[in-house]
């Protein structure tokens, strides 16, 4: 089976206003990051992806399977949403228990799968905490859990650093990069330093069209000598 | 996989307050309404006694003039009682009606309004200073009888003009009509209903029915707000996206969750119903009988599961399609319009949400109207189910339009 995302054509109108305007994409192993300001289309990109939302016009497949086929696109793909929660009265385990059950994953799968991920996201000995304790960090740790418990081809991760402190956006990346070497990552975000830290193949996304595919060494050289930095002292930047 | 699915929804229901409130109101309504008395009171009639209890008449006679009694009252004082969506409404009618109505209880009594009303003053004349006793006893006597050879169904006609001149809801309907003229009951009566309490309903069956009665009030609008809250679970924990976003098929989710919802409100019904038969056994023994051991489940399952059955669905149709809680305001006026517009409180099933048999016993009379109970209750079981399948549909349907 191909390993990759093809989107051809890709338009999405949600009545008369058009979120994804004929996008044209293709997204292979690895990081992949889409990037582009808040509005851009990133979520609705995903959605499609991720079979939440139906595509008015165009052609997706994910590793070769349509994205009308949302059986199997459910069951390869792992979906990590922009505000990540669960039910607050459960614990890290039960939610990633719970979670588990709804990927089809069996009673032996499940105890061994379950430690292994929660240890994986740092969270093994927090597996007791309710979700309605724990910080946006841990949210998204146990969010990325969810999304690879029942070990996908694809993840699919939307703003996963947003409103995380420095150290966290660091953990949290490297943890995304550990993940993409045997699976398609497709990172959806507006912070450059995301993009510009994990992925070598991006897109930019603004007001529904890609206005850039290619490397992140490609999108350097293209705005070089167009970019500059000045040192500007705080009276002067009051004037 | 939908075992284990099932399990933790069970206990995600074991884990929210609305449970628990759930359980406790309806401990407490069952408790405050159930008495014992009936069953206390219980015992087999004897040859010679002044007084054996009362039963609704079949006889076409009594019936006809148990209710012109009730008219040449009600169009006296030109006062009507209505229920029309089950809660109540006086009725004054106009000149005009009056004179109407006045033709039609002269067609059915051969007698003029005037007249009718000289006999009522005449009848009850010196009980106005009387204690209620008195009272009690002249307005057990009174009669008014029907014109000879006036049949049966002239004087349903005559009912329905007045229905209409009345209105909907009214005691001149022939559902109420028919339910509502008592007659006090023979020695043979009594030992007949006495003898199918003990045999037909070994007692506890007649008991679990009274059980359902106070049991089935309550549960047409507590599960409401435990469906209501199951359905909204995803939404208030902003959990939607991730759950949709799973493999599980929507037939999976639904199910287990209506149904871990379903047995979790079952749960204190039963066993409220056990400890509520626990008397049964003594006075059965005391009878020299065998109580059905089982009536607490039986009875209950048949009488009450259906109805828990279609509140849960419905809500849980209500709230998916809505993503609100207006299901408890749509639900509770149906509960509402269910319980006040029956004629009776024994009996008088249709379609109506809430199955009454305010009474201890009268087995006889339920034998006769078990026909039209099951079909009362088997079609809340089928519109339960298709509320499910509905709800499916709609979850499938949101799933794909998340926005």
């Amino acid at each position: 089976m191909e390993m990759a995302i093809e989107i051809r054509n890709l338009t999405k109108n949600y009545g008369k206003k058009r979120a994804l305007s004929d996008v044209n994409l293709t997204i292979e192993k690895g990081m992949f990051g889409l990037l582009g300001p808040n509005g851009a289309g990133k979520t609705t990109l995903m959605k499609i992806l991720t079979t939440l939302v139906k595509k008015t016009e165009g052609e997706v497949k994910v590793c070769g399977v349509p994205v009308e086929n949302s059986g199997k696109i459910r069951n390869m793909t792992g979906y990590l949403p922009q505000d990540f929660s669960m039910y607050g009265n459960m614990s890290a385990y039960e939610a990633l228990d719970y979670l588990a059950v709804l990927s089809g994953m069996n009673g032996a799968e499940r105890k061994t799968k379950v430690p292994q991920m929660l240890e994986k996201v740092n969270l093994q000995e927090k597996r007791k905490v309710k979700v309605r304790a724990m910080s946006g960090g841990m949210k998204r740790r146990l969010g990325i859990a969810q999304a690879l418990i029942h070990d996908p081809k694809v993840l699919i991760v939307d703003e996963p650093t947003a409103g995380l402190d420095p150290e966290e956006r660091v953990r949290f990346r490297n943890l995304l990069c550990e993940t993409a070497k045997d699976r398609i990552v497709l990172l959806s975000t507006h912070i450059v330093g995301d993009i510009e830290a994990t992925c070598e193949n991006i897109a930019i996304l603004n007001q529904g069209e890609i206005c850039f595919h290619g490397r992140v060494a490609e999108l350097l050289s293209l705005v070089e000598g167009k970019v500059y930095s000045v040192e500007v002292p705080v009276t002067e930047l009051e004037k | 996989m939908f075992g284990v699915l099932f399990l933790k929804e069970c206990g995600q229901v074991l884990k929210s307050l609305v449970y628990y409130i759930y359980v406790a109101v309806f401990v407490f309504f069952v408790e405050s309404q159930l008495s014992g008395e009936g069953l206390a009171a219980l015992q087999e009639p004897m040859p010679g006694q002044s007084y054996y209890g009362e039963t609704v008449t079949q006889d076409k006679t009594l019936i006809m003039e148990g209710t012109l009694v009730d008219l040449v009252r009600d169009l006296s004082h030109n006062s009507f009682a209505t229920y029309p969506l089950g809660f109540y409404k006086g009725v004054s009618l106009t000149m005009e009606e009056r004179e109407q109505a006045e033709e039609i209880l002269s067609r059915c009594t051969g007698k003029s309004m005037d007249e009718l009303e000289e006999e009522m003053t005449m009848h009850f004349e010196g009980d106005a200073q009387s204690g209620m006793d008195v009272k009690m006893a002249a307005a057990a006597d009174y009669g008014v009888s029907v014109k000879e050879g006036f049949s049966y169904e002239e004087f349903e006609k005559a009912m329905q003009e007045i229905c209409h001149l009345v209105g909907r809801g009214s005691f001149y309907e022939k559902a109420s009509y028919e339910n509502r003229v008592y007659v006090p009951m023979t020695y043979e009566q009594a030992k007949e209903e006495f003898d199918s309490i003990c045999l037909k309903d070994h007692l506890t069956r007649a008991y679990m029915r009274l059980f359902c009665d106070y049991a089935g009030i309550v549960l047409a609008f507590l599960p409401i707000f435990a469906g209501v809250s199951g359905a909204l679970r995803d939404k208030r924990a902003k959990a939607q996206q991730v759950i949709y976003a799973k493999p599980a098929s929507g037939a999976l989710i639904v199910a287990s969750r209506y149904l871990a919802n379903l047995v979790m409100a079952a749960l204190p019904v039963i066993v409220a119903a056990f400890m509520v038969q626990q008397p049964c056994y003594e006075r059965a023994g005391a009878f020299g009988i065998h109580a059905d051991m089982w009536a607490f489940l039986t009875v209950p399952g048949v009488w009450l599961l259906p109805e828990i059955m279609i509140v849960l669905a419905a809500a849980f149709l209500i709230t998916e399609l809505t993503d609100s809680i207006g299901a408890v305001f749509v639900q509770a006026a149906w509960g509402i319009a269910s319980l006040f517009g029956a004629s009776t409180l024994v009996g008088d099933f249709g379609l109506r949400l809430v199955a009454r048999w305010n009474t201890f016993g009268k087995t006889m009379l339920y034998e006769s109207l078990k026909g039209e109970f099951l079909f009362n209750r088997g079609y809340y079981f089928v519109l339960a189910i298709v509320c499910v399948l509905l709800t499916v549909i709609v979850y499938e349907k949101k799933r794909k339009y998340v926005v």
